[in-house]
C-alpha cells in the first residue's frame, strides 16, 4: 500500500510556522514593536484557515 | 469485550471475507481513532490554538498603537537615602502597584532600578551583593546590574529599566526606559 504523506508534511511545517510566529509575537511584545506584534498575529491567525485547507485538500488521499 | 474475543475466535472466518475494505481485524474501540486523518484533523485544531493564543496578545498591542506612544508615568518616591546604603537592594513597585521593581544602591550616587520580574518567566529577581549580580533563582538566570542585560542562564531579554532621580534625599521613579532594539 503506498500513501501520501503530503497532508501531514504540510501540516507540520504550518504548525512550525505557528510556533516560529507564536514566539515572534511575544518577542515583539515584549520590545514594545506593537506593529511586529499585529504583523505576526495576523499571520499566525492566518495559518489556521491554510491548516484546514491543506486538511480539506488531503483528508481523501489514500 | 474478553467474551467478544472469544466469540470470535470459535467462529470460522468466512473466505474470501465478504467486505472489502479489510478492516475485519480490527476489533477495539477506538482502534481506528489515530489513522493519518484525524492526525491530521489534530494538527489543524493545533493550527487553531495557536491562533487564538496570539488574539490577546494582538488585541492588547493595538490598543497600544490607538492609544499612541505617549505614555506618562507618575514620579514615586521608593525610598530615602538614609534607608539604602551601598551595596544594598530595595524592593518596590513601579508602575503599578503588581510590577515589582528593584532599586539597587552600586555606589554613593550610583543608582540602578530594574523591573524584577525574570525575563525568562517571570519569576522575581534578586539581588545578590556578593555576586554583584541580579540573580534569578529559578532557573539561575544573571543579569548585569549595570545594563540590565542578561549574562548567564536562559533570559533572553534585558531586564527594563526604571529611570531614576534623586532629589532631597529621596530616590524617585520618574519612568520605565524604552527597549531599544
Ligand atoms: S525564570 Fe528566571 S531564569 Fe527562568
Amino acid at each position: 500500500m503506498k500513501r501520501s504523506y503530503y497532508g501531514v508534511i504540510f501540516l507540520s511545517l504550518v504548525l512550525l510556522a505557528c510556533i516560529v510566529f507564536t514566539q515572534q509575537v511575544v518577542n515583539a511584545f515584549f520590545y514594545e514593536q506593537y506593529v511586529k506584534v499585529l504583523v505576526f498575529a495576523v499571520l499566525n491567525i492566518l495559518m489556521f484557515p491554510l491548516a484546514f485547507w491543506i486538511y480539506r485538500k488531503e483528508r481523501n488521499v489514500d | 469485550m474478553i467474551e467478544d474475543n472469544k466469540d470470535q475466535k470459535n467462529r470460522k472466518p468466512a473466505v474470501p471475507y465478504d467486505e472489502d475494505n479489510y478492516t475485519h481485524n480490527i476489533r477495539k474501540d477506538n482502534e481506528r481513532k489515530l489513522d493519518r486523518r484525524s492526525f491530521m484533523k489534530m494538527m489543524v485544531g493545533a493550527a487553531g490554538v495557536f491562533a487564538v493564543s496570539t488574539l490577546p496578545w494582538g488585541a492588547i498591542a493595538a490598543k497600544h498603537l490607538a492609544a499612541g506612544d505617549k505614555r506618562t508615568y507618575p514620579k514615586n518616591k521608593i525610598t530615602a537615602l538614609s534607608d539604602i546604603p551601598v551595596g544594598e537592594a530595595v524592593e518596590f513597585a513601579y508602575p503599578g502597584e503588581h510590577d515589582s521593581a528593584l532599586l539597587v544602591r552600586l555606589e554613593e550616587g550610583t543608582f540602578k532600578a530594574y523591573q524584577n520580574a525574570c525575563t525568562h518567566l517571570k519569576c522575581p529577581v534578586f539581588w545578590s551583593k556578593e555576586e554583584g549580580e541580579l540573580v534569578c533563582p529559578c532557573h539561575h538566570g544573571l543579569f548585569d546590574v549595570h545594563t540590565g542585560k542578561p549574562v548567564a542562564g536562559p533570559p533572553k531579554r534585558p531586564l527594563p529599566e526604571i529611570e531614576l532621580a534623586v532629589e532631597r534625599g529621596t530616590v524617585y521613579a520618574t519612568g520605565v526606559k524604552r527597549y531599544e532594539a
